[in-house]
Parts: C-alpha cells; structure tokens; sequence
C-alpha cells in the first residue's frame, strides 16, 4: 500500500510539473521579451484604460503570427512622424491588412479620424500590462 | 530612486491629442502673403531709411506667419486620400513653404507673386476636397 501511494505521489507530482513546466516557460518568455519592450504612456487618448504617466509592458511578438482584431491594444508608428509611437485601440480591420485605430477618449485623441487608416504590418507590438504605478498594477483590457 | 530608475521605460508611447480645432482655410496664408507683397511695394516706394527697415522687418514676420499657415494646411488640413486626389499636393505644399523663404529674403515683388500663386493652387485642393465645407463654420 505504502508503494503504491507513493508512486501515486510521484506520478501525479511529475505529471503537475509537467502541465506547469510549459505555461511557465512561456509566461517567462513573454515578460522577458515585453520587459525590452516597455514603454511610458504620455497623454490622455486612451483614458480610462490607461493613463497618463502608466508604464506598460508591450508584446512585440503578439501580432507577428496574426493581425490585430478589432478592441485590441497596439503600439504603433505616428503616420505623421514614424520616429513617435502611438498607443491606439483597433477599432476596425480589413481584408487588406488596413486597419483603423481611435482613442478611448475620442475627444482627445489624434487618431485615423485625423491620419486615416493605418497598415496592419506596421504594428509593433500589444500593451498587455500595466506594472506602474502599482496600485493599479494588472493587465490591460 | 535607482530601482524606480531600472523599472523606467526606454520609450514614451503617445496617446496625445493634437487638439485639432478642424478649422482651415488657405485664406490666412493668402492674407499673410499678401502682406508680403503690399510692404515690398511700400518698400520700394519709400526712401525713408527708417520705414525701409521697418518694412523688413514686419515682411520678416508675416512670410513666416504665411509659411506656417501652409504647414497647418500641409500637416493637418490635407489627408492621404487628397494626395491620391491631387499627386501633385505635396509638391505645391512644399514650393509654396520653400516660396514663403525665399519672399523673406527678397523684395523682389515677382517673389511674392509666385507664393501667391502657389497658395492659390493649395485653397484649390481645398476646395477640390470638400474644405470649406468640411472645416469652416456656415456664415451666421
């Protein structure tokens, strides 16, 4: 009995290793590769979800096997001055790979209402999480 | 303050407005240019050395008021679909700011004709692309 409840242990100790071993790793990859990626958000467009002042981290790799859908978060050159990085909300996709970008706070925001649509290619990256300030530290929607 | 430092971002991701009041109209280059070529004529009308100078200087001041007025136009009035409209946008844009240089330079009234003429060529594309209806307030 006492064999078997311990091979039981291990075998179940081994397998719970196993199913966390993958989504572990990839969790570190995908801090590790954002962690590089941050950025400081200047401006008031995408209140409430982010503010002015919030540090984010940003997957550059989250676009790279699929286009950004419509509600999503991006991370995108200026068309006007590429050299800027705009953070916008996917508002709506095309077949073409085009898509149109708005501010959360269409009131304050310079978006494709002003610059037009913009290429799905250019995108740089998805803001995923907010680590600063800390009290509203967690993912972003 | 040194962690704080090492958890800062490298990048400022903008999520800025420009505050685009949405009003344009070449008419505030024109009148500017304008003004350019009213003070060369007064210029050379004058022998006053002190009125000469003043001459300069406000021509100074309203060629770069006029080049401005055209790189609002340029950068904020006119959008991609106009250029598709007009190929040539761009290239009148950027003779009229370079035009609105050189009528700083000179007093030679054949200067500020020619910006005259290219800010005439931009209040066509705006006409050309629904501007005054699109950007200016109805008369009360």
């Amino acid at each position: 009995m006492r064999i078997r409840a311990t091979l039981t242990i291990a075998l179940l100790t081994a397998s719970t290793a196993a199913a966390l071993w993958a989504p572990a790793r990839s969790a570190a990859r995908l801090l590790s590769r954002s962690w590089t990626s941050r950025v400081a958000i200047a401006g008031r467009s995408m209140e409430p979800a982010l503010e002015d002042g919030d540090w984010v981290l940003v997957d550059p790799e989250a676009y790279a096997a699929r286009s950004p859908r419509p509600g999503e978060l991006i991370l995108v050159p200026d068309p006007r001055a590429p050299e800027r990085v705009l953070i916008k909300r996917v508002a709506t996709t095309s077949r073409d790979g085009q898509l149109t970008i708005l501010g959360d706070a269409p009131d304050a925001s310079t978006d494709s209402r002003d610059f037009g649509p913009i290429a799905a290619e250019a995108v740089q990256g998805r803001p995923w999480l907010r680590y600063w300030p800390l009290r509203r530290l967690g993912p972003l929607r | 303050m040194d962690l704080l430092r090492a958890l800062a971002p490298r990048r400022t991701a903008h999520a800025h407005c420009d505050i685009p009041c949405g009003v344009y109209d070449p008419a505030q280059a024109r009148i500017e240019a304008e003004s350019c070529y009213r003070i060369i004529e007064k210029y050379h009308a004058s022998s006053d050395e002190v009125f000469r100078a003043r001459c300069l200087i406000i021509k100074e001041e309203r060629a770069e008021l006029t080049k401005h007025h055209i790189d609002v136009m340029w950068h904020d009035y006119f959008k991609p679909e106009h250029v598709e409209k007009y190929a040539d946008l761009h290239d009148v844009c950027w003779k009229a700011s370079k035009q609105a240089s050189q009528v700083k330079r000179t007093v030679d009234l054949e200067e500020a004709t020619k910006l005259l003429a290219l800010i005439d060529r931009i209040d066509e594309m705006w006409k050309g692309t629904n501007g005054p209806a699109a950007t200016r307030l109805p008369a009360a």
